[in-house]
């Protein structure tokens, strides 16, 4: 029912196989390579050193001392091959708000900060990402961003970093935005910024390359575990969704505040997710699962 | 005990590096150049993923807290022990009191600190290597600062022996202001049109200021590309992909001219197009380049950069079979 094109398989290096389900953004894409990932995980198979799922990819690092190549990549496509059957994925999972400010001070600084590395030296990222997508009204595109929630289809860049697709949405309605020239050497913790079809929200500063659209009010990693739904450090888990709630300035630094003193609490709800029932009945049934948050 | 006297521009604790939690956003770290770390170890009769100090262009003044034996590997450089010179890939003893000091690198980038019993931070996933981009692993998960006290291991039985003991001349790299480097092209080099692939391999690549342990970023010739509307969910840049997870060696094209080849503390995914990895037995070479340093790539097959490794590990060995 949900068939995807067949995988595309190349060696990278004398330690990685790429496997390449599609070339674009997927929801089908990106299950298949969890389910794919979780099953060679499973295996526990000597010479595999790193197995990392991806959107709509996966990367395999062997040790090719301790396995041949060749044979790693025909084992592994006979497992892609058998596990394409989409419909089996149910996860329990949890909806978490993320309250974000937008078109803030902070980021918009960023963005003169590195207008050289820029395709519109001239504009804030946010007025770029804006008018790229169509948009006048700054808080028409706000609303479009923060309207549905988001899944993480992929975590991983640097630790807490996870990647946000927007659910529920039809594809041409899906904000795109080309990335940075040339990464940033800076990016501030807390940034929310948007690459291609995805938004992720900065656990720590560091390099980026994705337009900076606002900042979140709560962070998304901490080792100092200073909040109870921090204790494993990083927030982020594959298959969550996180809604994006728009606040203001003052809203901005009352929550910020509760997250130093450690009394804030992030909203949550917990939810089963079916990815059956989500390919039938698509926003419907998110609406289902949003319902009350 | 080593007292840090003076810290240098970037002096962490290192070993081989931290596997299995890549798919988390953790990167091996370790010693960027792994066969001269090993060459440390393996002089000293350390097992050789004991950790040591990796020690960036300007090294600090140490002093040391009790007697042991360590060596200096890596990056050429002069190095003192109470002001008088010494050589770098031989064992040398240290007393209480000795204090061990750094000119300006003169080549390459890092050098290397080993020391008998090796160097004893506290192990964080299985391995004792720094990230400083998450404060994770080494000592206190940062470079070390002026006052740092490190913990070091009691010199191995017979150590001070092997006082004296030398690395031959066939077994030490060389660090040149020229250097060629192999990849093996593939992921997502479909991009890249064969003029692209062309202009890749044979033009000269300038290692920029903006290099580090993370990544390195190299200026050069204008690469052309295939003109095809990027997939959806990518972005519109011509470098633009959907987010994949990023390999060790990866080269990544950013722009037309420009390309970043990931290191040990890399960022382990993001959204440019990978068109292929330099193959594992080199990166000791990017990691001993210069801002300056002009590269170039050449193409191997997955066999010979399995060779390359092979052979590459056979001289370890050879090297540990003659010190026997």
């Amino acid at each position: 029912m949900f068939t995807l094109p067949e995988t595309r398989f190349d060696f990278v290096g004398d330690e990685y196989i790429y496997a390449e389900i599609s070339r674009e953004m997927s929801i089908e894409s990106n299950y298949k390579a969890i389910s794919i990932t979780n099953e060679l995980r499973k295996r526990n198979i000597p010479g595999i050193i790193d197995i990392c799922p991806a959107n709509a990819s996966y990367l395999i690092r062997y040790n090719p001392e301790k396995i041949a190549g060749q044979d790693l990549k025909d084992y592994i496509q006979e497992i892609d091959i058998k596990k394409s059957n989409l419909s089996e994925l149910t996860m329990q999972i949890r909806i978490i708000e993320i309250p974000t400010w937008y078109d803030d001070p902070i980021t918009r600084e960023y963005s003169l900060q590195f207008a050289d590395r820029h395709q519109h030296p001239e504009m804030t990222d946010f007025e770029f990402v804006m008018r790229g997508n169509g948009f006048t009204d700054k808080n028409a595109f706000i609303e479009a961003h923060s309207s549905m929630p988001y899944f993480i289809s992929m975590v991983g860049f640097i630790p807490g970093t996870a990647w946000e697709f927007q659910i529920g949405v039809p594809r041409e309605n899906i904000i795109q935005v080309a990335k940075y020239l040339s990464p940033r050497t800076k990016t501030p913790a807390r940034a929310i910024g948007l690459g291609g079809a995805f938004t992720v929200v900065y656990p720590m500063e560091s390099s980026g390359s994705y337009q900076l659209i606002g900042m979140s009010a709560v962070p998304v990693y901490d080792e100092k575990r200073r909040l109870a739904e921090l204790n494993d450090v990083v927030l982020a888990r594959p298959g969550d969704f996180w809604k994006h709630r728009p606040i203001d300035e003052r809203e901005y630094q009352r929550i910020v505040d509760e997250v130093e003193r450690g009394t804030y609490r992030y909203r949550i709800k917990e939810v089963e997710f079916s990815s059956e029932k989500y390919l039938l009945y698509g926003k419907e049934y998110i609406d289902d699962l949003m319902e009350g948050f | 005990m080593l007292k840090i006297l003076e810290p240098g521009i970037l002096t962490t604790v290192q070993d081989l590096g931290r596997n299995g939690y890549y798919h988390l956003g953790i990167p091996p770290s370790g010693a960027a150049d792994q066969y001269s770390f090993q060459l440390g170890n393996l002089l000293l009769g350390n097992p050789i993923d004991y950790a040591g100090l990796e020690i960036t262009l300007l090294g600090p003044k140490i002093e040391f807290m009790k007697r042991t034996v360590f060596n200096l590997t890596g990056a050429p450089v002069e190095a003192f022990l109470n002001n008088q010179p010494l050589s770098m890939w031989e064992n040398i003893e240290a007393r209480r009191g000795d204090v061990l000091s750094f000119k300006f690198a003169k080549k390459g980038v890092r050098t290397y600190l080993c020391i008998s019993g090796g160097i004893q931070v506290p192990k964080v996933m299985d391995s004792r290597s720094t990230f400083t981009t998450c404060e994770l692993g080494g000592h206190r998960g940062r470079k070390l600062i002026a006052g740092d006290l490190l913990e070091i291991g009691e010199p191995l039985p017979g150590v001070l022996k092997q006082v004296g003991r030398r690395v031959n001349k066939e077994f030490i790299p060389e660090f040149k202001k020229k250097i060629d480097v192999r990849v093996v092209l593939g992921m997502i080099s479909y991009s890249l049109s064969d003029e692209g692939v062309r202009s890749f391999l044979n033009g000269e690549w300038k290692v920029a200021v903006e290099s580090s342990r993370l990544a390195y970023r190299l200026k050069g010739p204008s690469l052309h590309y295939e003109n095809v509307e990027t997939p959806f969910g990518a972005g519109s840049g011509f470098s633009n992909v959907v987010d994949t997870a990023y390999p060790l060696g990866g080269i990544m094209i950013t722009n037309s001219e420009e390309l970043i080849v990931l290191l040990n503390d890399a960022t382990t995914g993001g959204g440019f197009m990978t068109i292929g990895a330099v193959i594992s037995s080199d990166l000791d070479v990017i990691a001993q380049s210069r801002p300056d340093t002009m590269v170039r790539f050449m193409a191997v097959t997955v066999q010979q950069a399995v060779q390359e490794r092979i052979n590459k590990k056979e001289k370890l060995l050879k090297f540990a079979e003659m010190l026997k």
